[in-house]
């Protein structure tokens, strides 16, 4: 086998769940099936690599140094949502009910696997959320015992900080009729249950 | 040798971890079978029965079939009654599996022991309003027990020359030997006093001193015994206290 072949099958093993099969199999299907598409391939991730960074002020991915999202003036400056990852993110923003800000942690504390407080730039968030105008932040990471070990660290961080912090509700999801609710869930949303006004 | 099928097992999950492209491999602690690890097939995918069930922390029932170092995981069924862990409970919660992995052995079953961890677990999911000395007792029961488990029982109630523990006089405990009497009788480090091995015995840890003296004790037993390995949950710790 020559050397540039192989060391393109070692180089795709880098992605998920890719071992030395499929990496031989993907590496003859672009080859010998869709050059073109190798070609293409190849320029995205060279431009992709270039050009695609952290934004400086919510970290998620962006090609500028500061995002649209951040540069916009019709969103609440007043609000920051955490989340874990970009696609935390847009699961936020297709409610339409939140026009806040966000931060992305880019990943969540997992201390069994070595992933602490360290791995995520959290200096980085302590600075974003003190800029003066943020008046509350709302932890939005999983309701997973990683998540919730994440928004504990990230809560004390902040509150140190003198930052209003939230965590956003759980419960029977809308929609949600208690016959099919996992019991989890129910029995989590009857201990988190709310008082209702008169 | 183990049945090919065991069903509706009481289990806890220790850890998991992805697997392939939609499963996982979960360590789990099981009343019956001790720690054992089991391949969760599928349960990644979005619509899985089991994905949200697979959780560190809460009682379930499991079922599995199989031989050999990792069996095939079929049924999780969540048993209730547990809050999830929150904050510093949760941090502790992570402390004891990290215990279990690194300590217990696979597949040697110690009922009492998961008995005593589905307690401590019950004691720090309803301990919400509970200050860092009451998560410090905690902790230490369980670690206590968990030597008594594994064969690596403390001796607190005699001294390495068969006196009984004298409450005003101090201590050096020896790795795997026990208390000696010291000569010095002043707080050297690394010295224990006889009250706290006394306490320790009798499961007491109202008292402060005892406190922060069988969490010195115990953090240099669990050193010996981890033989140089790191515990993540303890850096957590460690980085929180430090904020």
């Amino acid at each position: 086998m020559s050397a540039t072949l192989e060391s393109l099958i070692e180089a795709l093993r880098c992605l998920p769940g890719v071992g030395p099969k499929s990496a031989q199999r993907m590496a003859y299907h672009l080859l010998q099936h869709d050059r073109e598409g190798a070609a293409r391939l190849g320029f995205a991730l060279d431009s992709a690599i270039n050009r695609i960074q952290h934004c400086e002020r919510c970290n998620t991915y962006t090609e500028t140094s500061v995002c649209d999202r951040c540069q916009s003036d019709r969103r609440d400056t007043s609000v920051l949502c955490v989340v874990e990852t970009p696609v935390d993110l847009n699961m936020v923003e297709q409610t339409q009910a939140y026009n806040g800000l966000y931060y992305v942690l880019m990943g969540r504390i997992s201390p069994l696997d070595g992933f602490g407080p360290r791995n995520l730039r959290l200096e980085q968030l302590v600075a974003r959320a003190s800029d003066g105008l943020v008046k509350e932040v709302i932890l939005a990471t999983n309701f997973t015992n990683e998540g919730e070990a994440t928004a504990h660290f990230v809560s004390e961080l902040l509150k140190r900080q003198g930052l209003k912090v939230s965590r956003i509700a759980r419960g029977v999801p809308v929609g949600g009729e208690l016959e099919f609710v996992d019991s989890g869930t129910l029995a989590q949303a009857l201990r988190e249950r709310r008082r209702l006004e008169s | 040798m183990r049945p090919v099928k065991v069903e509706r097992q009481a289990a806890f999950v220790l850890h998991s971890r992805p697997y392939r492209e939609t499963s996982l491999v979960v360590e789990a602690i099981t009343r019956d079978y001790g720690r054992m690890a089991l391949v969760a097939k599928g349960v990644r995918r979005p619509r899985s029965a089991m994905r949200g069930v697979l959780m560190g922390f809460q009682p379930l029932e499991i079922t599995w079939s199989g031989k050999g170092d990792v069996v095939t995981l079929h049924n999780a069924e969540w048993q209730g009654g547990q809050p999830l862990l929150q904050g510093r409970a949760l941090l502790c919660g992570y402390y004891l599996n990290e215990l279990l992995i690194n300590l217990l052995p696979r597949e040697d079953a110690h009922e009492q022991l998961f008995e005593h961890y589905s307690t401590t677990l019950q004691t720090l999911s309803a301990s919400e309003t509970h200050d860092a000395a009451f998560f410090s007792a905690a902790l230490r029961r369980f670690e206590k027990r968990l030597l008594g488990e594994l064969g690596y029982g403390l001796m607190l109630a005699h001294d390495t020359s068969g006196q009984p523990i004298a409450a005003d006089i101090r201590y050096l405990y020896e790795m795997e030997s026990g208390p000696r009497i010291i000569a010095d009788s002043s707080a050297s480090a690394g010295t224990i006093s006889g009250q706290t091995l006394l306490d320790m015995d009798a499961e007491s840890f109202d008292n402060p001193v005892t406190l922060i003296e069988s969490k010195q004790l115990m953090r240099s037993l669990m050193a010996f015994y981890l033989n140089g390995r790191q515990l993540h949950s303890r850096r957590l710790f460690e980085e929180l206290a430090d904020l």
